[in-house]
This record gives structure tokens, C-alpha cells and sequence, in this order.
């Protein structure tokens, strides 16, 4: 376990043994038209160190099924608990320092604060986290991406491919013990998707995080050790551990 | 564990500083917005300092010693005057109305100012004469005639030059000089005439001085360093306290000008406030645009486990920051502007100001621009601190849908009213300050209400079938309209622009059109009694004249009021005037036509008592006194205890002769005075009036109203274009947020403008469409602000001036026009490059 995933304000697991635990998760939005049912009572373990590809059409629940397990989206019912923590009473600023000290996530627009070189972006989530070393540590896994060379360069005037290495390591950086990778080579060449790919399961390899994978892409997904299918906000296949 | 070596506020500070190397584009409206707000309020304030430390710094000089003694119809006593030349250095001046004539052949003739010195005049400072002429040779008399220096002016009226001779009462003078400076003249807004300057014993010639004559005894005392001014005056006031004299030292100097400064600073502070309220709200645009901007990195913070006290005090300090900046150019502004202005206008006020860096107006100016910036901008930045992190993976979504926290709402209406406080605690009329405040904030509710329900009835409005009339009232009412903003700032900034523009409009209308209509066209004075017969005879031979009246008068001062001292009653502000100086006083057996007694009875025609008065009603409120109450007065050295039988209201407007105290027979008819006389003629027949009473009555000072009411009809014209300029600066703050939030909407306008070409409209079309948008806002604006700005001016003039009220429309019109003209110009070259823009490179980019 990192150094990193203590959270004085979590609720204690009441499950023991798997990194990532939905029961019954049921999620509803209001909008303009009337309530959406996005998740309709989603079950589903994801043991420690496993990594899990997640497929499924358009609009079948997958963004917001990985929402649920950061935190960033609540529940409508169900239980949730990612990294041993119920993420249920949680406030707002308690789910943003779970994610600090517990969660990474690679965005397919990759999400890079546009005013902050490459090494300050991967520091980020490490001055969170109060560790007084954070832009060594970023410079480490920006040389460890093959990024040494653009430490100081902005996004901007980095390639897409280059972005997503950065998100990677800031992904990375505090050695989370859950990885959330949401179509991560979407907005990437074949080509650069590809290296991007082997990078993230190499760092999830060495690492031994916990690795969640939404891909539209079969054949990305079955790089990992177990697939689900979500379909119509319910798991179609593959929810047991 | 590291994670507390570092405090969240320096993570907050590495942050912000990393945010602000974008550079400061988009704030640019921002820092404006609260640099003319701040610069507004310090010039002000120091501009007025520099005046009162003019002031202070030439007190003795323009007082003419350490202490001014005035009498009033009558000189010191010879015991007064050994009591002087005791105890210090002093000067006898003696000024009063007069008419002088050219001896010439033309026999042209005006009224002046004249004042007569004595040989130690002036104890400080020197007359300055042109060609250094000394002045007391310059009075002296030559070949058995007096000399006498004036101002060119007079030259000019009589057409006469230097070396010409004029006659004066009953002696003649040589014009032997030019006045340059007088050092203890002050800008006199009474001021009849030109000042001529006469000996003491040139006075006496003139045998003007006759008893009851309108005559000011002026005398300057100086005193050695041993002698304090307090304890000198002190002893004055203990060796003859019933002597009737004003006292003054340097500290009040020039007390109708400091009045006259105080007032306009007040106006002035207001009108800096309101640019700076306006600004707030380019201040709270600008904070809640740059956070629209930011909300996927705010977002991005969060999902990277920033609490929402991280994410507040990152943009907290960079707005801080700002801010501060903003405040310091205002500042710089302050205290350059000023000393600029007082460097360009040398020589042109009464007074040389003090130029100079006084912090206190300058402390004031920024904290009042950092409260602003801290209360328009909290809201904006209160609902970035709730963005959700979910907020990545949604596309479309703005701060403005979040409710900021309770406590936040808490610490915004603080802001507000720490702003209402300090308005009131720095203004120096608390009164005023109290109801602008009032007034601002009922503005401001108002015109965010009118917004709404603009936005409302452009939601409502259906059917239309002109497309670029439909896009614009769209435009209106869509998400991030500008719309609420425009109407609150520019709103605010028109509605003082409107507010001002009628009530001096309507006070040039009383000076230009309504007094001119029911004034008269000569006042006389110094009549005296023993001329009565003669002089009515004399007005009355001359065929076509007017009505014509007269009253017997003298002048005396309120000392006591219901047996206390008048400077330990507390007299309400609106009346404080008629203790102020010197009073015309009357007596009348009968009540005058017209005369309207609410209260008590006038006394019986043959009354024989002791003494009692009728007093102006308005006045015994003022004074907290009724029927039956005693007023002291000082009449030529005596105090006089009189009751008050009667009260009467008067209408000082109607310019009749009316006075605030009349008395019963009884009291006054033995003292010396002189007559008064009003008289209404044609001005064909001016001329021929002035000529029979001056060649008839040397002594008689006669007063042209027509011009008199000229003079101050010009005045109250500059006066007026200095105020409506002034207060122009808050329409330049409200054009300034009007500025920022088109610049903030430019890139939807951008792709609006695309759209609408991708889908076939012309430029001209699109220009139309936001041209009508612009206009109409503009319109809708100016009719808000119309309606408000006419109720605040309608509610001044009849309640706090008591004037009637007409409403101009064309003082509201101009300030309209200005406005659309403003909006469209502003809106067109905001949304010009929009037109321009290729549709292809957008859309590739999208």
C-alpha cells in the first residue's frame, strides 16, 4: 500500500478483500425531460490488482459507472466502495481527498491545466498531497514516460500522444491504488494510442495498482485480465470476481 | 509525513502565481473598472485636501490677521479702539455698496464694491497694483483730490482710464490704480459690483456714511507671539460681551468657500462611489467570465483532490492580487491627476490649493475600492469553490448554475454594508450620505429587477417576424446574455447622469426663466428717512414704472434663542443660515398683502409694549422654539429680548420683500436705519431710473436685479457643466462594463456569427441583428434609468429644495441619445471582428 492512501474521514470497509465494490448501484438524473435512469442496480467486485477492461455501446453507463467509483458523481442507492473506503457519507472536499490520496484518473481529453509546464502538471496532485519533494518525484515519472526532454514545455505546445504521457504520470504520480482510465487513446492515432497503451500497463504492471479500463476498443480491452460489459446501465457480462 | 510541511495557502499562492502568467488578458476591464473608481474617489478627496490646506496655509492672509472682528452700521468704540491698539497691531476696513459716476461728459455710472482702508492696511500680505504702484500713495490725496484704486472691470463699465476723476457720494477721486490682488479677498458669490478702494479718510469725504446705512467695520488684529489667539478672544469676549461683533480666526477663515468646498466634495465623493459601484459590477462580470473560463481546470483541480478551500484561495489571491493592482493604479491616478490639475488652473481659483500627497483620502480610496472588489467579486468566486469535479465530463456548464455557500451569501451582504458604513462615516454631511445610500441601494434593486423583467418579457415576446429583430430580442434572454449587467451598470451611471441633468435644469429654470419674470428690476438701498418723501416722488414721476414698495431696515444678529446661547442650541441644518451672520430686520404696524400667519395673532396697529416679533414658521421649526419662546437679538450693540407672538410662512422663492423677524412698533423705530425699495419697471426703462435716483440720491446704492440675476444665472451655468462632466465619468464606468462583458461574450459571438453564415445569412443581416440587440438594450436601459433618474431629481428639487418641479425632457433626452449612441458604438465594435471571421477555420476547430 502506498504511503499515500490514508484518509482520516473514510468510513472503515465493511467488505473486505476487494479493491473496488458496487452493490445495487443504482444512479438517476433529473434533466429537463424527466429523471434518467444511467445506472439501474450495477453489482460488481474488482479485486486488488487485477486490471478490468470495461466495453459496452454509447450511452450504456461506463463514464458514469467510473464517476460512481471516484466519487465524483453520488449514488442515487446502492453501496460503493473503492480502495476499502464507503464512499457513500462522504462530503465533497472528503471525496476530493479520497481521491487525492487514493485514486488516479487519465481523462480522454486529458484534462492538462494549459498553464502549467509538463513537470508542475504531474506535481499537482503531489503538492496536494503535501509531499515536499513533488517536483522531483514529477521530474522521475516525466524521464520514466520518456518526457525528460519537455519537462518545461506547456500542453500546448506538446503533441496529443506527448499530453496523454503526462496525464499518465500525473496519473501516476502518487501511486494510487486505483486507476481510472477512461478512453484514454480516443482522441489518439493508432499508432500513438498504442504506445500510450503499452506505457499504462507497463506503470500498472510495476505498480500493481488496481486498473479499470473504458474502451470502446475489444481488443484494447481484453489486454486486461477480466472484461465487463455495460449495457443499458446494468452489467450484460462478466460482474463476478 | 510531508503532507502538512507545506500550508494550503502556500500551495495556494504557487498555484495562483503559476494561473497568472497567462498574463492579465481578460482583466484588463477588471483592473480599469476599480482603478477609476479608486482614482475617482482619492482625487476627490485629494484635490479637496490641497484646497484646505490652501486654505489653512493662507488663513491669516485672507482673514488680514490672527483674528477679524465685523460691526455691523456702526464703528468700534473709542474704548473697543484703545483696547486694540493695547493689546496688538490692527487695521480698520470699512466696505459697503455704492454708486460711483465718470465726471465725463457721458456720466456713466455702477454700482461697486467699495472698500475703505486705513494706513496699516493690509497687516499681511500686500495689494498688488499693476506697475507696482504703492497703494497708499495711490490713496493719497493730490491737488485736493482723492485717490482711489479699482478693479479693471470698473474701467470697462464706466469707459474710463487711469487718471479720470469719479465722483462718489459727495467727494471726488482720481483713479490713480489698478487691483491685481487683494489678499483678503475671497470669491464672494454677493459680490454687486467691482471693488474700488478708498483712504479711511477719503470715506469721510464721501459723507456716505449716514446712519443705518448698510456699512461693515472690518478690524484685523494682529497679535505679538506672547499672546495666544484664544485667550485674547477670550478677554474680548468677557471685556465687552455685548459689543455685537463676529469673531473670527484663521481656522474659519473663509467660511462660506469652505462651505461651498464641502458641498461640492460631498457631491463629488458620491459621484466617485457610484463610478465605483458601477465598476463592481465590471468587477463581478470579469471574475465570473475568467471562472466560466476555468471551470474544467477547477474541475480537473478537484478530480486531482483539491478541497474546495484550496480551489477558493487559489483564485482568491490571484483576483486579490489584482485587485490591489487596480487599486494602485487608481491611486497613482489620484495623486497625479490632482497636482496636474492644480498645476493647470494655477491662478484661477480664489484660492492657490496646497498641492501634495495627503494618504488619508488615498487610505480611504483604496479601502473602498478593495471593499468593492472583495463584494462583487466573493458571489463569482463563491460558486467556482462549488463546481463539482463530475463537471470534466459534462460539456456544457457555467459557475452561475451553483448557489454559493450560505456563509459566503453572508460575508457578500457584510461587504455591503461595511460599504454603506464606511460611505456614511467618511461623508462629511452624514444626512446626505445616509440617503444616497438609500437612494443607491434602492437603484440598484430596481434596475435588477427591471432587468429581469426585461429578460422576462424578450422570453415572452412571440411571433415576430423580422429574423434580425427575433435574433436580437433572443439575444436578450439567452444563457450569458449581458443584459442583467448592462442594465445595473450603465443603469446606475444614467440614472445620476438623468438625476443631475433636471435638477439643474430646473435650477437654471428658477435663476433664467422664473425669477427674471416675478423679480424686480432695481433694488434700492441706504435710503434714509429723511429721503423717504422725496425719493417716492421721485419713482413715482417717472411715467410707466411698476409696482413699488419699501420698508424701513436695519440688520441684527440672532444671539440667544429661548434664553440660551445659539451656539449651544442644536438648530437643524435646512435654517442653520439665519444664525449664520447678520439679519435684515423690519418692524410694521400692519401685516403686508399677502402675508399668511399660522400660528398666533398679529399685533394690534397701535401696540406699545414689550418687545415682540413675528417669526418665518419655517425657521421657529428649525429653531425648536413656538409662541410664546424668546429670541436675543444684537442690533447695534444692544441685545434685545423679544417674544414671539406670531408665526408666518413665507415663500422665499416669490422674491417679494418678506422678512423672517418682523417687530412691533415700538422697538426698533427709534434706532438708526435706512430704507430698502423694490420697484418693477420695463427694461426700456433701466436706464432712465438709474440716472434720476443717482443724480438725485448720491448716497442711495441701486441694484440692477436683471444683471445681479445674470451674473448668477452664468455662474450656476459653469458650475452646472463642471457637475454634468463630472458625473459623465460614471457613464464611462458603466461603458467600461459594458466593454468588459462584450469582450467576455466575444467568442460566443464569434461562433454565432459563423453559424449564422454557415446557414446563409448576410453580414449585413448579422450586423442588423446586432445592432437591433445592442439598441434595444440601450433603450430599454435608458428608459429605466429615465424613469428612476426623473423620480430621484423630482423628490430632490421638491422635498429637499423645496423648488417646483418641471420636468425637461430634453435634459433626459441627450442623456438617452448618449446612451443608445454609447451602447451601439461599443456593442458594433465588439462584435465587428465577429463579422469578419471565416467560417471554415472555426468549424475544423471545433
Amino acid at each position: 500500500m502506498s504511503d499515500l492512501d490514508q484518509n482520516s474521514n473514510a468510513t472503515p470497509s465493511l467488505y473486505n478483500g476487494a479493491a473496488i465494490h458496487l452493490q445495487d448501484v443504482h444512479l438517476s438524473l433529473t434533466s429537463a425531460a424527466g429523471d434518467v435512469d444511467i445506472l439501474r442496480g450495477i453489482s460488481l467486485d474488482v479485486k486488488k490488482g487485477e486490471a478490468v477492461g470495461i466495453i459496452g455501446p454509447s450511452g450504456g453507463g461506463k463514464s458514469t459507472m467510473m464517476m460512481v467509483i471516484a466519487g465524483l458523481e453520488r449514488v442515487s442507492s446502492g453501496i460503493v466502495e473503492t480502495a476499502g473506503i464507503d464512499l457513500t457519507n462522504l462530503s465533497e472536499d472528503g471525496l476530493a481527498r479520497f481521491r487525492r490520496d487514493n485514486v488516479g484518473i487519465v481523462f480522454q481529453d486529458f484534462h492538462l491545466i494549459p498553464t502549467m509546464t509538463a513537470l508542475e502538471n504531474v506535481a499537482v496532485p503531489l503538492e496536494f498531497a503535501g509531499i515536499s519533494d513533488a517536483n522531483e518525484r514529477a521530474r522521475e515519472r516525466l524521464y520514466a514516460v520518456g518526457l525528460g526532454h519537455r519537462l518545461e514545455h506547456y500542453p500546448g505546445q506538446l503533441s496529443g500522444g506527448e499530453q496523454q504521457r503526462v496525464a499518465l504520470s500525473r496519473a501516476f504520480a502518487t501511486r494510487p491504488a486505483i486507476l481510472l482510465a477512461d478512453e484514454p487513446t480516443g482522441n489518439l492515432d493508432g499508432k500513438t494510442g498504442q504506445v500510450v497503451m503499452d506505457l499504462l500497463f507497463e506503470m500498472h504492471d510495476n505498480a500493481g495498482t488496481t486498473m479499470m479500463l473504458i474502451s470502446h476498443d475489444r481488443v484494447l480491452a481484453d489486454r486486461c485480465d477480466r472484461v465487463i460489459t455495460l449495457a443499458d446501465g446494468q452489467v450484460a457480462e462478466g460482474a463476478g470476481l | 509525513m510531508a503532507r502538512n510541511e507545506t500550508s494550503e495557502f502556500t500551495l495556494a499562492v504557487k498555484f495562483a502565481r503559476r494561473e497568472l502568467r497567462g498574463g492579465l488578458k481578460g482583466f484588463r476591464i477588471f483592473v480599469a473598472c476599480l482603478a477609476l473608481g479608486v482614482a475617482a474617489i482619492a482625487g476627490v478627496g485629494t484635490i479637496s485636501q490641497s484646497i484646505e490646506a490652501g486654505l489653512q496655509r493662507d488663513g491669516k492672509k485672507l482673514l488680514g490677521g490672527d483674528v477679524a472682528l465685523r460691526l455691523l452700521h456702526r464703528p468700534a468704540s473709542p474704548k473697543h479702539l484703545q483696547h486694540f491698539k493695547k493689546t496688538s497691531d490692527f487695521s480698520e476696513v470699512i466696505e459697503m455698496r455704492a454708486m460711483v459716476r465718470s465726471s465725463s461728459l457721458k456720466k456713466t455710472r455702477a454700482l461697486i464694491e467699495l472698500k475703505a482702508v486705513d494706513n496699516t492696511y493690509p497687516l499681511i500680505g500686500t495689494v498688488a497694483l499693476k506697475g507696482n504702484v504703492d497703494l497708499h500713495n495711490a490713496l493719497e490725496r493730490k491737488d485736493g483730490i482723492w485717490g482711489a484704486v479699482v478693479e479693471n472691470n470698473l474701467l470697462v463699465k464706466l469707459k474710463v482710464k487711469l487718471g479720470d476723476v469719479l465722483q462718489l457720494g459727495e467727494s471726488q477721486f482720481r483713479l490713480t490704480g489698478i487691483i491685481e490682488k487683494e489678499p483678503d479677498r475671497v470669491a464672494n458669490v454677493l459680490s454687486f459690483g467691482p471693488r474700488m478702494m478708498i483712504s479711511t479718510k477719503g470715506l469721510a469725504a464721501t459723507k456716505l456714511i449716514l446712519p443705518g446705512s448698510q456699512i461693515r467695520y472690518r478690524y484685523r488684529i494682529s497679535l505679538n507671539n506672547k499672546v495666544g489667539v484664544t485667550s485674547w478672544t477670550e478677554e474680548l469676549k468677557i471685556k465687552f460681551p455685548k459689543a455685537g461683533w463676529r469673531i473670527r480666526t484663521t481656522e474659519e477663515a473663509a467660511p462660506g468657500l469652505q462651505r461651498f468646498i464641502d458641498h461640492m466634495t460631498l457631491f463629488l465623493s458620491f459621484v466617485g462611489l457610484t463610478t465605483l459601484l458601477v465598476g463592481g459590477v465590471g468587477v463581478s462580470n470579469a471574475v465570473s467570465s475568467y471562472l466560466d473560463s476555468k471551470v474544467k481546470i477547477i474541475a480537473t483541480y478537484k478530480c486531482l483532490g483539491a478541497p474546495s478551500s484550496l480551489v477558493f484561495k487559489i483564485y482568491l489571491i490571484q483576483i486579490g492580487i489584482l485587485a490591489g493592482f487596480g487599486v494602485l493604479i487608481g491611486i497613482a491616478f489620484g495623486v497625479t491627476l490632482p497636482a496636474l490639475a492644480i498645476f493647470a488652473f494655477q491662478g484661477a481659483l480664489p484660492i492657490n490649493p496646497e498641492a501634495g500627497f495627503y494618504p488619508l483620502p488615498l487610505i480611504t480610496a483604496a479601502i473602498f475600492g478593495s471593499l468593492i472588489a472583495m463584494t462583487f467579486a466573493l458571489w463569482p468566486l463563491a460558486r467556482a469553490r462549488e463546481i463539482p469535479a463530475v463537471n470534466l465530463f459534462r460539456d456544457k456548464f457555467q459557475s452561475s448554475q451553483v448557489r454559493p455557500h450560505f456563509k459566503f451569501i453572508l460575508t457578500v451582504i457584510l461587504g455591503g454594508l461595511s460599504l454603506a458604513v464606511l460611505t456614511i462615516a467618511t461623508a462629511n454631511n452624514s444626512w446626505f450620505a445616509i440617503w444616497f445610500v438609500i437612494g443607491t441601494g434602492g437603484a440598484l434593486v430596481v434596475l435588477k429587477s427591471a432587468a429581469s423583467l426585461l429578460t422576462q418579457c424578450a422570453k415572452k415576446i412571440k411571433g415576430v417576424r423580422s429574423t434580425q429583430l427575433r435574433l436580437a430580442l433572443s439575444n436578450l434572454h439567452r444563457p450569458g446574455a449581458v443584459t442583467s449587467s448592462i442594465v445595473l451598470s450603465l443603469g446606475l451611471g444614467l440614472t445620476v447622469l438623468i438625476s443631475i441633468a433636471l435638477i439643474e435644469g430646473n435650477l437654471s429654470r428658477q435663476v433664467n426663466e422664473r425669477l427674471p419674470v416675478m423679480a424686480p428690476a432695481f433694488f434700492f438701498i441706504d435710503i434714509q428717512p429723511r429721503q423717504v418723501a422725496g425719493f417716492d416722488q421721485t419713482l413715482k414721476s417717472v411715467p410707466g414704472i411698476g409696482d413699488y414698495k419699501r420698508v424701513a431696515t436695519l440688520r441684527g444678529r440672532i444671539v440667544k434663542i429661548a434664553g440660551v446661547p445659539v451656539e449651544k442650541v442644536k438648530i437643524a441644518p435646512g435654517v442653520e443660515w439665519a444664525t449664520r451672520g447678520d439679519r435684515a430686520l423690519t418692524y410694521a404696524a400692519k401685516p403686508a398683502n399677502g402675508t399668511k400667519i399660522v400660528a398666533g395673532t398679529w399685533w394690534p396697529e397701535n401696540y406699545n409694549g414689550p418687545p415682540i416679533i413675528s417669526l418665518d414658521a419655517n425657521i421657529a421649526k428649525g429653531f425648536g422654539v413656538s409662541l410664546g419662546d424668546t429670541l436675543t437679538l444684537n442690533i447695534l450693540g444692544r441685545e434685545i429680548e423679544a417674544k414671539i407672538t406670531s408665526l408666518r410662512k413665507i415663500d422665499w422663492r416669490s422674491l417679494r420683500f418678506d422678512f423672517a423677524i418682523i417687530f412691533a412698533p415700538g422697538t426698533l423705530d427709534g434706532a438708526p436705519h435706512s430704507h430698502i425699495a423694490a420697484l418693477q419697471a420695463p427694461k426700456k426703462l433701466e436706464d432712465k431710473i438709474e440716472k434720476v435716483v443717482s443724480d438725485q440720491f448720491n448716497n442711495i446704492s441701486i441694484i440692477r436685479v436683471r444683471e445681479a440675476l445674470q451674473a448668477a444665472a452664468t455662474m450656476l451655468d459653469g458650475i452646472g457643466a463642471a457637475i454634468r462632466s463630472t458625473a459623465a465619468v460614471t457613464i464611462f464606468g458603466g461603458s467600461l462594463v459594458l466593454a468588459g462583458a462584450l469582450a467576455a461574450g466575444r467568442r460566443r459571438r464569434v461562433y454565432d456569427a459563423v453559424v449564422f453564415k454557415v446557414l446563409g445569412a448576410t453580414r449585413k443581416t448579422i450586423l442588423s441583428a446586432f445592432l437591433l440587440e445592442y439598441g434595444l438594450l440601450g433603450l430599454a436601459t435608458s428608459i429605466i434609468a429615465s424613469i428612476i433618474g426623473t423620480l430621484t431629481a423630482w423628490g430632490i428639487v421638491v422635498y429637499l429644495m423645496g423648488m417646483s418641479w418641471v420636468f425637461i425632457p430634453s435634459a433626459v433626452w441627450t442623456t438617452v441619445l448618449v446612451c443608445m449612441i454609447v451602447t451601439m458604438i461599443i456593442g458594433f465594435a465588439g462584435t465587428w471582428r465577429a463579422l469578419g471571421q471565416k467560417a471554415a477555420p472555426l468549424l475544423r476547430n471545433k
